[in-house]
């Protein structure tokens, strides 16, 4: 192929594409099958060195944020850039890459959170001294605010681990016509106690999600509190055009001596939106001018990979951090045939996952997935190999299991898709062929996809879906993907099997009302290859998040939490005097 | 004449009110519910039915419709309490994205598609109308078909093909120009013209191939008029018989269409904004498509047919002007 027409189809494959996945954990020290074949990008590694302070940081990018009101940002890139930058959260993340970033240290709060009551009570206590960007103390109410406000049906789509949690919520509609919530106290204004319905070992790790920063009563506007977050971190909000550009300038009143995370390089920050990705590929990749001090905010287009690859100087400016999400084959556990388990066991045998590494990207993006827990979830050790090691399945194991099933020669079966995802659908559909599958594929939009299959009723046999934990706790995954108490009729979303089994659930209810957190995170590990044996879905991939940094960036790495984006906390430049303003 | 505008203006709300009706019935038939979106990952059916009614979408499509069209007018609120978002006249609602109103949205976005389309527009005219004149006095000769067959190619390059071109071209391999990234006209002329020269080559060039087939045959067919001779066989010079008379009259048809493809352009260039990274109308009714933003669509797609009917309607004048026929 000839690099103009690489160059063409990148451009027009970028419109079609559209990423239906968060992004990315990273774990350097994995020891995954296909290792061998990953080309060396930099992983747990960072990119361009140690940053010096000043300088203007641009962030390109071919979309909005989705929310940067702290108690509805629920999109892992956004996290990351939110509470790196704007807001601080009683406990946050290491910022290291590999490993060592999924570890938490205090953020606003003096320690972890101290449990009692069987872990059923959580009280912290603010740091003194900290400040909002009006030089205004933070206080303990504010963030108890913030956390009311995540119950608001206004102010929706974030995080709703607070309603999972917090005792006598059942009704509480937010703050916002004046009432509050009775079980988070603050006895004064550095300390704030959480009473839970249930224990929950890993709530230190629950407040780092951005509804546990503090927002002032008195800055209140709704939903318009999106526009402009009031900062508590070391950044605040310059001018902001939704859709074209946001400009970020220091915090004064930030003290970095309250900061063991945030170091805060560069003077400024800038987010250009609304561009294409693959010109921002290009853009980074030949780092003329100011574009040398930029980094890309979504996924390098698949279609750049063969003009960074062979170019070690720009190969090395890649960060390609594991997303720590895990994209399955939903089997419809609801009716024929998949309600049968010797057939949807089959479909564990049938289903080449290499021919999905190479329709996905490639090795350089994506490792073949052996169990439904991420790496960053199960540590060092991946989940047992239940269906064994072949990454190109096993035609006659699947055989002998479909004439179990009582279906020797096959059966047809639906799927859908989204379009950016025709071709893994189409390399589904040969691979099932193998077996007698037929596979019809529909494709729709990205836009109305999870509606689609999210249609209970009229859910198709197979669907291709993905689940990125919110932090690292198997209570974050298996929950929300296997819980059958989960299913809703409409806008169905990570239980796509439709999976329901009494024994899986009440063994969830005895883990989620584990005291000690090392245990539980050992039972949700125990837990993966029990269900992998009920087969509702097929793992697939453990896909990477590859992006760019231009020439004159420092201190990049892709975080292994929030889906491999940059961590914004250290990012900087080699030579502030080479980027512009 | 007075009467042919207030017939005219009624037809206007008519196609405007149906083209909001289909609007309205397309999405609601549309599998993407907004609510259950807006909620987010996971979301209880309490939740979800509180989130449904703040949106209003717990009412039948019939009051929403209703709803929307007295809001236009009245203005509406969106939720309750001190934090509600209040939308004066003309209120078109809230993105469901992003809790903006949909005219500041609009209004926002406007100028920046006005900016291209007009850029383009000049382009066009002035290479469409000089090529289709010049082929159309050469009629036979060697210029004539070579314009005609360079018109013909370029129609036929879809936009998205040229335009990629172009950035490949001048910007990626020949370094001549920056990618574009849209700077506003008041701060900077110079970079404004600059970083919007590509995506008006892009547009022109496919418009001007066209107009330079219609402006020939329009020509060719004035020039054979009988006042033509007539000028000539007066003795008028050969300059003032082509301006005056041939091209005046051979102008009126390619201003017909000049109006329309004008109006379509300023509700937004979809493709060229969406590969040139140009922050317009067409951009903002692309991600509203993704993100099944329904009121941020309809904006756009009544602006759309705003800017056309309206169009229109001004070519239509023009001509009852002309011609008191079609005044019945």
């Amino acid at each position: 192929m000839t690099r103009h027409t690489r160059a063409m189809s990148a451009s027009l494959g970028a419109s079609l594409a559209l990423a239906l996945l968060g992004a990315c954990t990273g774990n350097a020290d994995d020891d995954g099958a296909g290792r061998h074949q990953r080309p060396g990008v930099s992983t747990g590694t960072v990119i361009g060195g140690t940053p010096v302070k000043g300088g203007t940081l641009t962030v390109l990018s071919d979309q909005d944020f989705a929310h940067l009101d702290p108690a509805r940002n629920w999109v892992m890139p956004t996290m990351d850039f939110g509470s790196r930058l704007l807001y601080r959260t009683l406990t946050t993340f290491k910022s290291s890459p590999g490993k060592v970033g999924s570890e938490i240290v205090p953020d606003l709060a003096t320690d972890l959170g101290r449990p009692s009551d069987g872990g059923r009570t959580w009280t912290f206590t603010l740091k003194p001294g900290l400040k909002y960007e009006d030089g205004t103390p933070i206080k303990a109410q504010d963030v108890k605010y913030n956390v009311e406000r995540s119950f608001a049906p206004d102010l929706a789509g974030g995080p709703d681990y607070a309603q999972r949690y917090l005792a006598g919520a059942k009704d509480y509609t937010g703050p916002l016509q004046g009432r509050h919530l009775d079980s988070v106290k603050t006895p004064d204004d550095r300390t704030i106690v959480f009473q839970l319905r249930r224990p929950v070992a890993e709530f230190s790790y629950t407040v780092t999600l951005p509804t546990f920063s503090p927002v002032p009563a008195s800055r209140e506007k709704g939903v318009q509190y999106d526009l402009r977050p009031f900062s508590s971190g070391p950044y605040r909000i310059d001018t902001y055009e939704r859709g074209k550009k946001l400009v970020l300038v220091r915090n004064t009143h930030w003290d970095p001596a309250t900061d063991q995370v945030r170091k805060a390089y560069p003077d400024r920050i800038v987010v250009q939106q609304g561009l294409k990705r693959g010109q921002i590929d290009d853009r980074i990749i030949a780092s003329s001018g100011p574009d040398a001090s930029a980094v890309e905010w979504s996924d390098m287009d698949p279609a750049s990979i063969a003009k960074v690859l062979p170019r070690p100087e720009v190969r090395k400016r890649l960060a390609a951090e594991q997303t720590g999400c895990t994209d399955m084959l939903a089997l419809n556990t609801s009716r024929a045939p998949f309600d049968n388990l010797e057939l949807r066991q089959a479909m564990q045998y049938a289903v080449d996952k290499s021919a999905q590494v190479t329709a996905n990207g490639g090795p350089a993006l994506n490792d073949i997935a052996t169990g439904y827990l991420p790496p960053s979830l199960t540590g060092v050790r991946r989940a047992d190999f239940i269906y064994g090691r072949s990454t190109t399945g096993d035609v006659e194991k699947a055989k002998k299991l479909l004439a179990e099933g009582g279906k020797p020669d096959g059966f047809p079966a639906t799927i859908t898709v989204s379009t950016g995802d025709k071709t893994r659908a189409e390399a589904l559909q040969q691979s099932l062929s193998r077996v007698g599958v037929r596979l019809q594929i529909q494709t729709v939009d990205p836009s109305v996809y999870y509606d689609t299959i999210g249609d209970t009723k009229h859910a198709p046999d197979m669907a291709i879906s993905g689940w990125c934990p919110d932090y690292p706790s198997g209570s974050t995954f298996l929950p929300f993907v296997f819980d059958g108490r989960t299913i809703r009729e409409k806008g169905n979303q990570g239980n796509v099997s439709q999976f329901r089994d009494k024994a899986v659930e009440k063994r969830m209810d005895e883990i989620a009302a584990m005291s000690d957190a090392t245990r539980a995170n050992q039972a949700w590990i125990d837990l993966d290859p029990s269900i992998q044996r009920k087969s509702p879905a097929v793992p697939l991939l453990w896909e990477r998040k590859p992006l760019l940094a231009g020439d004159n960036i420092a201190g990049a790495f892709g975080h292994p939490v929030w889906t491999g984006q940059f961590d914004f906390a250290v990012i900087g430049l080699k030579d502030p005097a080479k980027s512009q303003g | 004449m007075i009467a042919y505008l207030v017939r005219r203006c009624l037809g206007v709300a008519g196609v405007l009110l149906a083209i909001c009706a289909v609007t309205f019935v397309i999405f609601y038939l549309l599998p993407s519910d907004p609510a259950s979106a807006a909620c987010g990952k996971t979301c209880s059916p309490q939740r979800l039915a509180e989130v449904r009614h703040y949106m209003g979408l717990d009412q039948p499509v019939w009051r929403q419709f209703g709803d929307y069209l007295v809001g236009i007018f009245a203005g509406r609120d969106l939720g309750s309490g001190p934090h509600a978002l209040h939308c004066g006249f003309p209120c078109l609602g809230y993105s469901y994205d992003n809790a903006l109103p949909v005219w500041d949205l609009l209004m926002d976005r406007l100028p920046v598609s006005a900016s291209l389309a007009v850029g383009a527009a000049c382009m066009w005219l002035v290479l469409g109308l000089g090529a289709g004149v010049t082929a159309a006095l050469k009629k036979g000769g060697l210029l004539d078909r070579t314009l005609m067959v360079g018109a013909v190619a370029t129609a036929s390059l879809p936009v998205y093909f040229t335009a990629v071109m172009l950035l490949y071209g001048v910007v990626r391999v020949g370094g001549l120009l920056p990618y574009p990234t849209y700077t506003p006209l008041t701060g900077d002329p110079l970079g404004w013209a600059a970083n919007l020269l590509l995506p008006w080559t892009a547009l022109a060039l496919l418009y001007a191939a066209m107009y330079a087939r219609q402006s020939r045959s329009s020509m060719i067919e004035a020039m054979a008029q009988p006042f033509i001779r007539t000028a000539r066989a007066k003795g008028m010079p050969r300059h003032v018989v082509v301006v005056k008379h041939g091209l005046r009259s051979a102008l009126m048809p390619v201003l017909t269409i000049f109006g329309m493809d004008l109006g379509a352009l300023l509700a937004g260039a979809v493709i060229t904004e969406s590969i040139f990274g140009i922050p317009g109308v067409g951009r903002l009714f692309y991600d509203a498509l993704q993100r099944s933003d329904q009121p941020v669509v309809l904006g756009v797609t009544l602006l759309a047919a705003f800017f056309i009917v309206l169009a229109n309607v001004a070519i239509d004048l023009l001509y009852a002007v002309v011609d008191p026929r079609v005044r019945n």
